[in-house]
């Protein structure tokens, strides 16, 4: 369908100028633009009511959904006890700001922060090396028993952790990995999933920039290098995202691959910390917090890649 | 483009040539899944078929599928599954009708909605340990905020389990929420101003237009959270550590078995039980999925 | 009574007016075309007849009543998406239905929603695809589908958003054809949204011309092509364009008639209509009255060279450049042949002459 460039970017801006932003982006295909009204004008008065019906409804609907991040929030600045015997208010209590100091300090928040960046690190870059090269192989190559290869990627989907967590828990402590960065991050090196999101940006390349390539005379590794990925680039930061993501939230493996506190990573740290005295309870909470800033800081910096990650296999387009 | 000789010497989809390097790129993954998925799986069948002995070098002893037998048919392992089968009942519906509760609502041209809809995905930022850790706050049998409310008991064994299943509700809302908003905004515009003139009111429209069109989505996330489901484990041990009593303990914390109370072989047939349930859930996955017609594009 | 009129309408979206005042009579029964470029307010006209859009001021009516605030549904009209907008979860038979049944309320019973499903179906010759979904189907076959949906609501208006332009060349000249015939036979007031002036010739029974919002003229095809109320307009409709050169207007004399002289030679003209003599004034001429001679120095031709000559089989077009500008003559092919740098003279049809002012684009004759 062809449209005028100019005069539909100057239908989107006026179609802009009347609807607000929405955090979900590009993952619409033309023409059909972002904004997209539920129900058909109505005017006046009638308007008014559910215009302000419609706020007071999401107000409530993030204040529940908000709460339990507020009880964290509240009960890691306030004094555990102190807390208690007032009753349980809504409010803070005998601040400490301390808190956090404390959790770095005392529950070596910093070292099991350390690690968890160390080993999700060490596992996205991994996964990105062998989904990409695997990908390459499954999108561009031709080979012999190329289906079987295919089949035994598809097959680790049905050989989650959880499910092989005792032999695995068996194979590290026999390799003497039991306690170390190779025990933490071996059996994650590769993952089905991303073979699958990065395959897809490949083959999505259109068949004309190969064959151009080719006659440029391009190498495989070279085609790799300066066009497959570079106009893969969404999907792969997508990957990334949605890698550190899962590598970072991990607790059953690294649970049960460490048996030494100095080799917990945060979020097995979090089961601990404060524990032990029902006084330092706020430790925990504050600990919480501060393993889920990264989180955060992702959210906000990468909203794009991490929607475009969790809605690659769901929603077309 | 030259004749067919180009045929041979064509670098993409010539498959002598490609071989080698197709190989070479696989084999770091196909190395990573043969050790630690597919040899795990040879290793798991072994365990289940050998009983450890009580001596450290004293070999085990071959068993066949009595034990796997077993195991699987024993009390143990019957609540393990009815526990976790429990924790995907509680999490799965409500999820998936609070993601697209919050979705709906927010899919409008409204002043600021973007600050909603961020506020409804924030969740997607929490670990299992996280969320377990924040309702601690809220349903911990000594602290929580809401300790006396008597269906969120965690000291009563009939409903442990679901004030524990609500750390996952809360989790997913997340992504549920997001995702199913992403699959709204795929709705085109002119359907539901054709659903409109054709005089749809907004319940109907909801329900025989959008519903239908965002099921493809909805059937996906019903999997995932299906999945993650049966890998409930963090949670329990964090908030009641399997108690009270064991009414928490799904299969896989039956597995993990974190006060080692059961024999490697018994864990063992219970991985492999848990595997064939894994099985099963892609399995009709698949099929779903493929029955699908795609609509016209 | 009118099917359908603007009265001073105007759609704002923020700051930006897309629909400036329209004032607009559509006759019942009318097949009346909204003719214009992309983004000037057409399609936003059409939806606000529809309802899909409010209106920010004036009044539209709908047979005789003001429709200003009834919802869509109650307007008594049926809407042609560009892209269809069919339901692809449902079939072709119950996407037809659909209006039947969507309205609760106005829900028609079950034995007279076949009747009219299978009688909309066989009009538009869909019969035997009652039972596929639109992903199944080809472009022309979901358009018809999608037509079928419209007229099994038996409506006051049909509005229609540009459905032809997502069919082939070939299948949108046959599909023209099919519409102009449905419309015959239906009788059915017909609003028709397009940018493409060869539909709105072929099958308007007026057009109203806009730009940026506004209304430029509204008449029926012939007359707006050999009248055509300001510049817009007159190069808007016509394929090729109709030529235009700046010049003075020179009064009658007792040996020679009105002509207007430009750089490149002057053109005697009929009535000057309400152009002041001596005054700057635009020159149009359309192509087909233009005509190609020697460069023997007449006092009524523009001087040109042959720029390029396309071929079309039944005619030629001979472009010129004349001056700074480029003109196109329409000759049939036995017309003496001509080449590429050759010097021509260019003389006009007095009769095919239309005079505008530069600052207004208004037509002077």
């Amino acid at each position: 369908m062809a449209t005028d460039p100019t005069v539909s970017a100057a239908n989107k801006q006026v179609r802009l100028n009347q609807t607000a932003d929405q955090i979900v982006d590009p993952l619409v295909p033309a023409p059909y633009d972002n904004d997209k009204a539920v129900q058909p004008p109505r005017s006046g008065f009638r308007n008014v009511v559910a215009t302000t019906t419609t706020y007071l409804v999401l107000t409530a609907l993030s204040v529940i959904v908000l709460f339990p991040i507020y009880m964290l929030l509240l009960r890691a600045l306030s004094s555990p006890l102190k807390y208690i015997s007032a009753g349980q208010p809504l409010y803070p209590v005998s601040i400490e700001w301390d808190v956090f100091n404390r959790a770095f300090g005392q529950a070596s928040l910093g070292r099991s922060m350390g690690l968890s960046f160390v080993v999700t690190f060490v596992i996205v870059i991994a996964q990105l090396l062998t989904a990409v090269l695997a990908a390459y192989a499954f999108a561009f190559l031709e080979f012999p028993l190329k289906k079987l290869a295919f089949v035994l990627v598809i097959g680790t989907l049905l050989l989650p952790i959880e499910v092989t967590l005792i032999a695995n828990v068996e194979i590290i402590r026999k390799l003497h990995l039991l306690n170390s960065v190779p025990g933490l991050t071996f059996p994650f090196l590769a993952t089905a999933i991303g073979i699958f999101l990065i395959r897809q940006g490949f083959l999505g390349i259109p068949r004309d920039l190969r064959d151009a390539s080719e006659l440029d005379g391009y190498g495989h590794l070279r085609f790799l290098f300066k066009v497959a990925m570079p106009m893969s680039k969404a999907i792969i930061g997508s990957f990334i995202v949605i890698a550190f993501l899962g590598a970072w939230n991990q607790y059953v493996w690294p649970r049960f691959a460490t048996d030494r506190g100095a080799w917990q990573t945060v979020q097995v740290a979090l089961r601990t910390i404060g524990s032990e005295n029902p006084g330092e309870l706020n430790l925990g909470f504050a600990a919480a917090i501060v393993a889920s800033l990264p989180l955060l800081a992702l959210l906000i910096f990468f909203q794009r890649q991490i929607v475009r990650g969790l809605t690659a296999g769901a929603v077309k387009g | 483009m030259a004749a067919p000789a180009r045929a041979q010497t064509r670098r993409f989809g010539n498959k002598v040539k490609d071989a080698g390097l197709a190989y070479l790129f696989l084999l770091p993954a196909l190395i990573v899944f043969s050790v630690f998925s597919y040899y795990p799986l040879y290793r798991l069948f072994w365990y289940a078929t050998h009983t450890q002995s009580r001596f450290r070098n004293k070999p085990a002893s071959y068993v066949g599928l009595n034990q796997i037998k077993a195991s699987l048919t024993s009390n143990d392992f019957i609540s393990g599954l009815t526990h976790s089968g429990l924790y995907m009942l509680y999490t799965v519906p409500l999820g998936l009708l609070l993601g697209v509760m919050l979705a709906v609502s927010t899919h409008r041209r409204l002043k600021g909605i973007k600050v909603f809809q961020t506020i409804f995905s924030s969740t997607v930022a929490s670990s299992v340990a996280v969320a377990s850790v924040v309702f601690i706050t809220l349903v911990n049998p000594e602290i929580g905020y809401f300790k006396n409310v008597p269906w969120l008991s965690l000291r009563n064994p009939s409903t442990a389990l679901f004030a524990v299943s609500l750390s996952s509700v809360w989790q997913n809302l997340g992504l549920t929420f997001i995702v199913v908003l992403a699959a709204l905004q795929t709705v085109p515009d002119e359907l539901i101003e054709a659903a409109t003139l054709d005089g749809y009111g907004a319940i109907r429209r909801f329900w025989r237009i959008t519903v239908p069109l965002i099921s493809p989505a909805l059937l996906f996330l019903g999997i995932v959270l299906v999945v993650s489901a049966l890998q409930a484990f963090a949670q329990i041990e964090i908030l009641t550590g399997g108690g009270p009593g064991g009414a928490t303990e799904t299969l896989l914390f039956k597995i993990a078995d974190p006060r080692g109370i059961r024999p490697l072989g018994v864990r063992a047939s219970y991985s492999l039980g848990l595997f064939v349930l894994t099985a099963v859930v892609a399995g009709a996955q698949y099929s779903i999925m493929s029955k699908r017609v795609h609509y016209g594009d | 009574m009118s099917a359908v009129a603007f009265d001073q309408v105007t759609k704002k979206f923020g700051d930006t007016v897309a629909v400036d005042e329209f004032s607009l009579q559509i006759a019942d029964g009318e097949f009346m075309v909204l003719l214009g470029p992309s983004g000037c307010g057409k399609s936003t006209a059409l939806r606000m007849i529809a309802g899909l859009e409010e209106i920010s001021s004036g009044i539209l009516t709908i047979g005789e009543r003001v429709v200003n605030h009834i919802p869509p549904r109650e307007r008594d009209i049926a809407m042609v998406f560009q892209s269809y907008a069919l339901y692809p979860h449902m079939s072709v038979e119950k996407n037809i239905e659909s209006p039947l049944v969507a309205n609760k309320r106005a829900k028609v019973d079950p034995i007279e929603r076949l009747r009219r499903v299978h009688e909309a179906a066989e009009t538009l010759g869909l019969t035997e695809y009652l039972a596929r979904k639109p992903g199944e189907l080809s472009g022309g076959q979901r358009q018809r589908v999608a037509l079928a949906r419209a007229i099994v609501r038996r409506p006051e208006v049909f509005l229609m958003d540009e459905p032809l332009s997502n069919l082939d060349a070939k299948l949108r000249t046959q599909t023209r054809l099919e519409l102009v015939d449905l419309h015959r036979r239906l009788g059915t007031t017909f609003v028709y949204v397009t940018h493409d002036q060869v539909e709105a010739m072929t099958m308007a029974d007026r057009i109203a011309v806009i730009s940026e919002g506004r209304i430029q003229q509204v008449g029926a095809p012939q007359d707006v092509y050999e009248r055509p109320a300001n510049l817009f307009v007159a190069s808007f409709i016509g394929s090729p364009p109709m030529n235009t050169i700046e010049g003075k207007l020179q009064g009658a004399t007792e040996s020679a008639p009105p002509a207007v002289l430009t750089a490149e030679g002057s053109i005697s003209i009929g009535h000057p209509g309400s152009a002041v003599t001596g005054s700057e004034l635009v020159l149009g001429i359309r192509p087909e009255h233009l005509h190609v001679t020697d460069p023997v120095d007449t006092p009524n031709a523009l001087r040109g060279t042959i720029q390029n000559i396309e071929l079309l089989g039944h005619e030629r077009h001979v472009v010129c450049s004349v001056g700074t500008t480029l003109m196109t003559v329409r000759q049939p092919n036995d017309a003496p042949p001509v080449a590429i740098g050759q010097a021509i003279s260019l003389q006009a049809d007095p009769s095919g002459v239309h005079l505008f002012d530069p600052t207004s684009t208004d037509r002077l004759n």
